[in-house]
């Protein structure tokens, strides 16, 4: 402790009290005819004095310069110049063990000033970074909720309804009593006759199926009626429309709709009420299901010969294995009744499969996009402490702790990025509620939002404990810039190249670390949106070339009232029709699967429809067939493998030979010649697919033969899946825009800290004579080369990734390897072109912004 | 105790490494600095006198030797406890200022204050009081990089004082100023210093040591000159020496 002088009263800290007179006398007493001092008195007289300063004594009366010179005089007034607080602090500093801990928990209010005010100076990056951490939590969020199984709609659908585990479609009434009677079947919905009709809608035929349900509700697998009302005696042409196929269609309570039954009779019907159901999947998967009065239905559909019967079966507990066991025993009790067994696990996949895909694809981005976001934040933070460098020494040089710093550091930059994650967790919650109206399972979305938080500190992290090593000396330059003209460079120079080229290339490498972040902070991007614009050309490529997909046919075709020949004399007539081929789709019993999957026969052996064979071949002879990956998958088959199917009763021995593009049922389709079903099944065709020429319109074609037919043929679209898929374009747009918002926040880091390097080197450079424009080059080159880098090595990672990607993700759909395509260079190029273009734009303001600036000659 | 210097270096030594080669920038210098003294350093460039005053600031551990603050042994001291000791009683002045660009000049002079614990309300009155007495009350609201290079060093030295610090150093605090503005820098530390405030100043300028009332020499990291300034005769105007003797 030390005490000033006598004849220097006035602690330093205390606001002078003196009179101008006093206060000179002082300071003469002091340094006697001192030349500095005397004009030195002179300002300190001008000087207003502690007037200024009414709130420094608050409470302890005005200060005299008696008092104060008795205060600063005894041992304890030292410590009163300070608050009470200080005191305290001072002790700490004695206690030097302890002073760590307790300067953690001072200077709050000095660190949330000092990010605050940081904050507002960068908002915008901030803004950034919040904004594309948001974006990529979100489409993790959706991603975890549509791959969550629990928000299949299934299980809501079943549990409210009190559904039936197994459904069976036979062609008479079966021994509902002997079903019952089944071990772990607890209760029986149906027999309800059930008849196929088909609805027009806008100009297509859509198939339905009505069902007869009594007007009191069942107990088991019981509608749920969403809209309006159930079916009622009193309106015997009111029905219930399933609510998939009710949206799918347009139609809502009141509605009118017109069915045409099977032998061409139009039923005027009303739409009385809409509900869901776990009795079958959604529309288009499955058909139309709509539920009619027994009455009704009668009306319809006199002939029982084209109905058929439809029972439930609810079991005690929902296990794979005892479904399979009541399915084997249904088999056995209703001998060849049997037309069609579907189990609950069908249903619920069929329920997911779109959101599956969606999911799989979002999770896919969302993941690789948090590296990239994560990257982005590393980069940001990182850079922002590098330039801010001087800055924290000048914070440690006034007091603040090693661990305030990094604190501090975190804190703000950490903040930036938990913002972003809990904005994008709020987001996610609106999206899957609002679009894909499924409710975020808490466990999932609490993972998110942890994992997120936990990336986003690790990030910050780092930089910040750099932060934090800073040397408190701020007077020493912030980061050294080290290295000399390399050989390469100096011959370059030698050679005449562009200075500002070489000089360019030169500041790139000269931290060789920072430039592969940078790159690599632009790379991964950069691959990402080549993924994104690969997944758009695949789907593209369904689109134009359906044949790809084994949807050569455009058109179907049923023949109605009319003979074959005439329906394959009829379509061939048209001249851009190429090709006509029979088919038929029956449902094939799975051995021990306890389940049913569709057996499309179509073309014959020697004349084969051409599906998409993408491994081993195409069936050529009676008895051989291909299947999607599905398929395989479900049987634990593969090429070469015979199997023993159940159509109708009747066995089916097939050898698969190849693997076929199989986009409908999750890949689980059996396709092969109709002369290798048995003729019962074959005959007549149930359909006829058409070829087109290439070129050809589907619609004016389809338009050419329902004339030609006088609306006798039913001629109906082939479906592209791509279709159904449209919305992950919708996915693909956001993600690159996300992307972009990572690429462009690596990119304002880079040039934030290229000015920062820059800074001293460009008043040199001037001084050296180049140009203010070379200047700019020199600048720019310098983030320019990372950034090609980048992008190109992207580009490279992301064509080279995008097709494995696109398969990977088909064969677990079931659809099979095969679909990936990589966008067309022509695409790549562009992509690549307009990455740099806008990277370098981007690069360029605030170059020639600090080239034209007049710079001071400071030192850092 | 109360006899005891402000600060008190025992055969202090700081030695660099660069490449593997020591480098002596600091070697053995004892120095005891009296409360209310104001200490010149001086030296050519490389003698070590920016390194001495970073080692009695804390912002760079000595290779060996002591260092007393008022009667207690700090050079032992932690980073943090440092940085606490720098927050309670060193005032730190730079010759780049180190004004943080992104806040105010008041958030600037604030700072310190805060970081000790004082209210938002104490500090503002305090930083109001320092602003009022160095003529920048109405600059408060200003970014520090509007202001020319003697305002900053001023606002500099307002947040050097925010804390009423026991020891104000001043590194070079005139080398990047011209000579009306080194001319105001100046007054205010001789003022400052006619308070009671113990300064220790490293120069190069012998026209501003000479303000000091006591001048260290340094060369080569060693003391070589040590003794008060003697009272300076009054000397006709119109001389070269006159140029920062003009009326404020």
């Amino acid at each position: 402790m030390h005490t000033p002088p006598k004849n220097n009263p006035k602690d330093p800290t205390t606001p002078p009290s003196p009179t101008p007179d006093q206060s000179a006398q002082e300071g003469a007493s002091e340094t006697p005819g001192h030349e500095l001092n005397q004009s030195a008195q002179e300002g300190a007289s001008e000087t207003p004095g502690h007037e200024l300063n009414p709130g420094a004594r608050e409470g302890a009366g005005p200060w005299t310069d008696e008092r104060r010179e008795r205060s600063d005089r005894s041992e304890e007034g030292r410590d009163r110049v300070k608050s009470p607080l200080a005191a305290a602090r001072s002790a700490a500093i004695k206690n030097s063990p302890l002073a760590a801990a307790r300067s953690a928990a001072m200077g709050r209010a000095a660190i949330s000033r000092w990010v605050v005010r940081d904050l507002k100076a960068r908002r915008w990056e901030a803004l950034l970074v919040v904004i594309l951490v948001a974006g990529v939590v979100t489409a993790l969020m959706a991603a975890v909720t549509l791959l969550e199984d629990r928000t299949n709609p299934w299980r809501g659908l079943f549990d409210e309804s009190n559904g039936a585990h197994v459904w069976i479609h036979t062609n008479d009434d079966p021994d509902v009593e002997a079903l019952a009677r089944l071990k772990d079947v607890a209760a029986v919905a149906g027999p309800y006759r059930a008849a196929p009709a088909s609805l027009m809608q806008q100009g297509r035929r859509v198939p339905v199926a009505l069902r007869a349900v009594p007007v009191a509700l069942p107990a088991v697998a019981r509608p749920l009626v969403r809209e309006g009302r159930w079916l009622d005696i009193s309106a015997v042409d009111g029905v219930v429309v399933e609510r998939s196929f009710a949206r799918a269609m347009g139609l809502r309570p009141g509605s009118p709709m017109t069915v045409t039954a099977l032998n061409g009779a139009r039923h005027p019907l009303v739409v009385v009420g809409v509900a869901g159901s776990s009795d079958q999947g959604f529309y288009p998967e499955w058909p139309g299901l709509v539920w009619v009065l027994p009455e009704t239905l009668n009306g319809i559909e006199p002939e029982r010969g084209r109905s058929e019967s439809v029972v439930g079966l609810r079991m005690e507990t929902t296990d794979a294995d005892a479904t399979r066991l009541v399915a084997q025993q249904v088999a056995t009790v209703l001998k060849n009744q049997v037309k069609r067994v579907s189990t609950w696990q069908e249903i619920r996949a069929s329920m997911e499969l779109d959101n599956r895909l969606l999911g799989t694809l979002l999770g896919f981005f969302g993941v690789v996009g948090l590296v990239a976001a994560a990257l982005a934040i590393a980069n940001a933070a990182g850079g922002r402490v590098l330039s801010q460098l001087r800055d924290l020494a000048t914070l440690k040089s006034l007091g603040f702790t090693r661990g305030q710093i990094v604190g501090t550091l975190v804190v703000q930059h950490g903040g930036i990025g938990l913002s972003g994650v809990v904005l994008g967790w709020l987001c996610g919650h609106v999206l899957t509620t609002v679009v894909f109206e499924r409710t975020p399972v808490p466990m999932q979305s609490l993972g998110v939002l942890v994992g997120a938080t936990l990336v986003v500190l690790v990030v910050v992290g780092v930089p910040a404990w750099r932060g934090g090593r800073t040397a408190p000396i701020p007077a020493a330059p912030a980061a050294p810039l080290r290295g000399r003209l390399s050989r390469p460079a100096r011959l370059a120079l030698l050679v005449r190249l562009p200075p500002a080229l070489v000089l360019g290339v030169r500041d790139a490498v000269t931290r060789p670390a920072h430039a592969a972040l940078t790159a690599l902070g632009l790379a991964v991007p950069m691959m990402l949106i080549v993924v994104g614009l690969g997944s758009w050309a695949s789907l593209d490529a369904f689109l134009e070339d359906p044949r790809r997909v084994g949807q050569a046919g455009a058109l179907h075709v049923r023949q109605g009232a009319l003979p074959s020949a005439d329906t394959v004399r009829l379509a061939m007539a048209d001249p851009r029709v190429t090709s006509v081929f029979p088919g038929t789709e029956v449902e094939a019993l799975v051995p021990g699967q306890a389940r049913t999957v569709l057996a499309r026969a179509l073309g014959t052996s020697a004349q084969p429809y051409p599906f998409s064979v993408v491994e081993g071949r195409m069936f050529a002879e009676r008895g051989e067939a291909v299947a999607g990956q599905g398929l395989f998958d479900l049987l634990g088959a593969k090429i070469g493998d015979r199997v023993r199917l159940t159509v109708g009763g009747t066995p089916l021995i097939v050898r698969f030979v190849g693997r076929v593009i199989e986009p409908e049922r999750d890949g689980e389709v059996l396709s092969l010649g109709l002369d290798s079903l048995a003729v019962k099944d074959a005959v007549p065709a149930g359909f006829y697919s058409l070829v087109l020429r290439d070129g050809a319109d589907p619609a004016v074609v389809r338009a050419a033969l329902l004339a030609g037919s006088n609306g006798v043929l039913e001629v109906r679209h082939v479906v592209n899946p791509a279709e159904r898929l449209a919305v992950i374009r919708l996915v693909v747009i956001a993600l690159i825009a996300v992307l972009a918002l990572v690429g462009l926040a690596n990119l304002l880091t880079v040039n934030a800290l290229g000015l920062r390097d820059h800074a001293a080197d460009l008043v040199v450079l001037k001084a050296m004579g180049l140009t203010p424009r070379q200047v700019m080059a020199t600048m720019v080159t310098g983030t320019g080369l990372m950034v090609v880098v980048g992008v190109l090595a992207g580009t490279l990672a992301g064509a080279s990734a995008a097709a494995w990607l696109i398969d990977l993700q088909g064969h677990t759909s079931g659809v099979g390897a095969g679909i990936g395509r990589t966008p067309t260079p022509l695409v790549l190029a562009a992509a690549v072109l307009l990455a740099v273009g806008a990277a370098l734009l981007v690069a360029l303001l605030p170059a020639r912004k600090a080239a034209r600036a007049r710079l001071p000659v400071t030192a850092r | 105790m109360s006899n005891d210097p402000v600060v008190r270096t025992v055969n202090l030594v700081k030695i660099y490494q660069n490449g593997g080669v020591p480098v002596p920038a600091v070697r053995g210098i004892d120095l005891s600095v009296e409360p209310g003294s104001f200490t010149a350093i001086t030296g050519p460039s490389g003698s070590g006198k920016s390194t001495l005053v970073h080692m009695l600031g804390g912002l760079d551990p000595r290779t060996s030797g002591e260092i007393w603050m008022s009667g207690k042994r700090v050079d032992t001291l932690s980073e943090s406890a440092w940085a606490l000791l720098r927050r309670e009683r060193i005032g730190l002045v730079f010759q780049f200022f180190n004004l943080i660009g992104n806040m105010t000049v008041a958030d600037n002079v604030e700072l310190p204050a805060l970081l000790a614990g004082a209210t938002p309300r104490e500090a503002r009155e305090r930083r109001e009081y320092l602003l009022g007495e160095l003529g920048l009350a109405d600059r408060a609201d200003d970014s520090p990089t509007r202001l020319a290079g003697g305002e900053q060093q001023r606002v500099a030295l307002a947040r050097a004082l925010a804390n009423r610090p026991s020891l104000l150093l001043a590194d070079e605090p005139t080398g990047n100023l011209d000579s009306r503005n080194t001319r105001d820098v100046l007054r205010l530390l001789s003022q400052v210093h006619k308070d009671g405030q113990t300064i220790i100043m490293v120069t190069h300028d012998a026209r501003v040591a000479s303000l000091a009332d006591r001048l260290v020499t340094l060369l080569d990291g060693q003391i070589v000159d040590d003794g008060s300034i003697p009272a300076p005769r009054r000397r006709p105007l119109g001389r070269a020496g006159d140029v920062i003797e003009l009326h404020g």
